[in-house]
């Protein structure tokens, strides 16, 4: 059985909703007369989580460290701030994990098989030095362990046994981090439902923006790419870097074409992610794995190149062409064409 | 069945007719009629609507798919029966074909390749190495797997159990990696060196225990034990197992034998133990893979499950000809084959009257044309 201390350990299990469910309360409810606390540990858990990417796992009271928990969520999607969401679901994990180390196999596999539904088994196994507590079910073990990018994670390091994978407590703490990240990561992304945001909230959603602003940055502004002629490139590609610097969502042929067009025209990967880094969907891991594939360094190994301006017509990816436009067939043939000519003009300036 | 794509591939446009869905097998029959395609493929992945375009089909899952061509084996006699062609300066060349020409590198090359009994065999070889660590590390059942013949120059094994229809292309990959021996680190597979009172002692995984460790140790048994013992050190070729049998430990049983040589050992075990499959098979999950119980075009012959009782007999050139009697071609070169027990060829600019599915694969080769219907 999980206790009340459990469920302030790990707030985010959802035990943990239920209970906050079961109490009755409302957003409204949560006023600073009476639970001051709960609202200053909310906000506190945000504030840990952008300034120092950790959130402190001691627990003044239980009750508070239970209700904080879905306040800082609310916070934090009404502050509306993407990054932050990341940066907060990390820093929730962490903390997780610090407390999750710390505990008896019997609760980890408690809240390993209860709350996230892992298939793992108790298991008394040792292979040369290495005693192992613990086999886990191979697609539980994947799912967060892709995430690992040690040697010891990957699986053909590990002892696989008819779909079990064999882990020690601390992997196992360690592998329930990444489920717990996925989680509030989840929850976070999660539209909120329409609540009337009450007056006392309005001055700490403020703070938490501006402690955004103030770790993670102003977001940056629209810069073209690093790239040998940048004032050489096409109205759509254009086009698509500032539709992804305003944060709104570009289609799969756009973000395919943008790729394809700076990985041919020779800009570094890093600069081409980098291009992609405003997307609210940002995930530096698919990014760039989807380079590398456009590049022809993975999959199938071929480069891609960039789609024809017909194609791009019909996809709608194609923006207000000008008249270099009406004599190529190809947004890499206008680029050639006017770095051709940018550079050459350059020259004779020199 | 109404949740997979269907694709084909005709013999005259040199685009794949994709994005197709059939409710039965009636109406797949009528199309494949209809069409009369070279190659039929259909979806590993299940679909909410898989006649919709990429982004709109709803992905269900996929079954897990691994491919074992010959293409992606080493075999030795490649270099007597399969040739390459450079598209850019024509260079040519013999075995395995390139990433890129070695003269201009170009990376557009034709390759020509043949049905080669060898190479069939290994690939079926390699498909029993697969299934064992499918059955013995996945644990997977193998009522949730079916085995096929690809009708051409290897083996496909699919892998329908729910438990992996979900997993994403980065997880597939892990499997891939694992099947392949990729990345394993021996020093993590518990080879190590380790000093107890001043004594080296090196220690290492035991027979019999699961996953690669297990593997591992067999596998250098097995070096240990092969005939010639070839490429081995004096102390090595004089092991055997009786220290072991005392209770040694294995990897301290061979006097003056140090890590790095059992390290070098391993490697080797790893890459015998490991199957050769095609990863980027496993790791595509919207990939079009051959429809079983068609006609392979690039052979003439059935693409069909093979049981895996049926495996270790099973004969391409007996069980999977689709055409009996016989045909009048036009060879114009090509290595000898075999059909059923009547071996032919080599043809060298000939005509012959051949069996049906001999002549097939020829036509199909494009070693041979027609007689009697040449373009005049």
């Amino acid at each position: 059985m999980l206790t009340r201390a459990d469920l302030a350990k790990y707030p985010f299990l959802n035990e943990a909703t239920d209970y906050v469910k079961s109490l009755g309360l409302s957003i409204e409810d949560i006023r600073p007369e009476e639970y001051g606390p709960v609202l200053d540990r909310a906000e506190k858990r945000l504030e840990e989580a952008l300034s120092k990417g950790r959130i402190t796992a001691n627990i003044a009271d239980e009750n508070t460290e239970i209700l904080s928990f879905p306040v800082s969520n609310l916070i934090l999607s009404l502050t509306g701030e993407e990054r932050a969401k990341r940066r907060y679901a990390l820093a929730e994990a962490k903390r997780a994990y610090e407390l999750l180390k710390q505990e008896s196999p019997d609760k980890l596999e408690l809240i390993a098989s209860s709350a996230f539904q892992w298939k793992l088994r108790r298991t008394n196994m040792q292979f040369g030095r290495r005693l192992y507590d613990f086999s886990i079910g191979l697609t539980d073990y994947l799912r967060n362990a892709i995430h690992l990018k040690e040697p010891r994670w990957k699986l053909s390091n590990r002892v696989l046994d008819h779909g079990f994978v064999l882990a020690t407590r601390d992997e196992i703490a360690r592998l329930l981090e990444e489920e717990v990240r996925s989680k509030v990561l989840d929850r976070a992304s999660r539209p909120t439902a329409s609540v009337n945001v009450p007056p006392f909230l309005g001055q700490r959603i403020e703070h938490v923006r501006n402690l955004t602003v103030k770790y993670l940055g102003t977001p940056v502004h629209y810069e073209l790419p690093r790239v040998p002629v940048p004032e050489a490139m096409p109205p759509c590609v254009r086009n698509l870097i500032s539709l992804l610097d305003s944060g709104k969502n570009v289609q799969h042929m756009g973000r395919f074409t943008l790729a394809a067009f700076l990985v041919n025209i020779g800009a570094e990967q890093e600069e081409i992610i980098r291009v992609f880094k405003p997307a609210s969907d940002f995930s530096e891991r698919m990014t760039r794995y989807q380079v590398e594939h456009i590049a022809g360094q993975r999959g199938g190994r071929t480069k891609y190149t960039c789609p024809m301006c017909t194609t791009l017509k019909t996809h709608g990816v194609c923006y207000k062409p000008d008249e270099i436009c009406a004599t190529i067939r190809n947004p890499l043939s206008y680029y050639k064409t006017q770095a051709r000519t940018l550079t050459r003009g350059k020259k004779t300036v020199n | 069945m109404e949740q997979r794509e269907y694709g084909f591939l005709m013999f005259k446009e040199k685009f794949m007719v994709r994005h197709r869905g059939f409710k039965t097998a009636e109406s797949l029959l009528t199309a494949a009629r209809d069409l009369a395609p070279k190659h039929i493929y259909y979806s590993t992945a299940y679909y909410q609507q898989p006649t919709a375009s990429m982004e709109e089909k709803g992905w269900l899952g996929a079954d897990l798919v691994f491919d074992i061509d010959a293409d992606h084996l080493e075999t030795p006699c490649k270099t007597d029966h399969d040739t390459w062609k450079c598209k850019a300066c024509n260079t040519t060349g013999k075995g395995t074909t390139p990433k890129l020409c070695p003269k201009c590198k170009n990376d557009r090359l034709d390759s020509e390749t043949w049905l080669c009994e060898k190479c069939l065999s290994q690939a079926k070889e390699e498909t029993f190495k697969l299934l064992g660590i499918l059955y013995a590390d996945f644990g997977i059942n193998p009522d949730d797997i079916g085995i096929f013949f690809s009708g051409h120059r290897g083996y496909h094994v699919h892998v329908y159990s729910e438990g992996f229809r979900f997993l994403r292309d980065e997880e597939r990959r892990e499997i891939a990696d694992y099947v392949l021996g990729q990345q394993v680190d021996f020093q993590l597979q518990g080879l190590a060196e380790t000093k107890t009172r001043g004594v080296t002692v090196i220690e290492g995984p035991q027979l019999g225990e699961p996953g690669w460790r297990g593997r591992i140790v067999s596998g250098v048994y097995d070096l240990l034990h092969e005939n010639g013992k070839t490429g081995l050190s004096d102390s090595l070729k004089a092991w055997d197992n009786k220290r072991v049998l005392e209770g040694g430990s294995f990897w301290s049983s061979a006097k003056g034998v140090g890590l790095s040589t059992w390290k070098d050992l391993a490697v080797k075990a790893v890459e015998n133990g490991s199957a050769r499959i095609d990863s980027v098979v496993t790791t595509d999950i919207h990939r079009l893979i051959r429809l079983p119980g068609t006609l392979n075009g690039n052979t003439g012959l059935l693409a069909m499950q093979v049981s895996e009782r049926g495996l270790e007999d099973f004969d391409p050139f007996t069980d999977s000809i689709a055409f009996e009697g016989k045909l009048r071609i036009h060879v114009t070169e090509a290595p000898s084959l075999r059909i059923k027990d009547s071996v032919m060829g080599p043809f060298n600019n000939e005509t012959v009257e051949i069996p049906e599915a001999a002549a097939l694969i020829l036509l199909c080769k494009h070693r041979a044309e027609p007689v009697g219907q040449r373009k005049s």
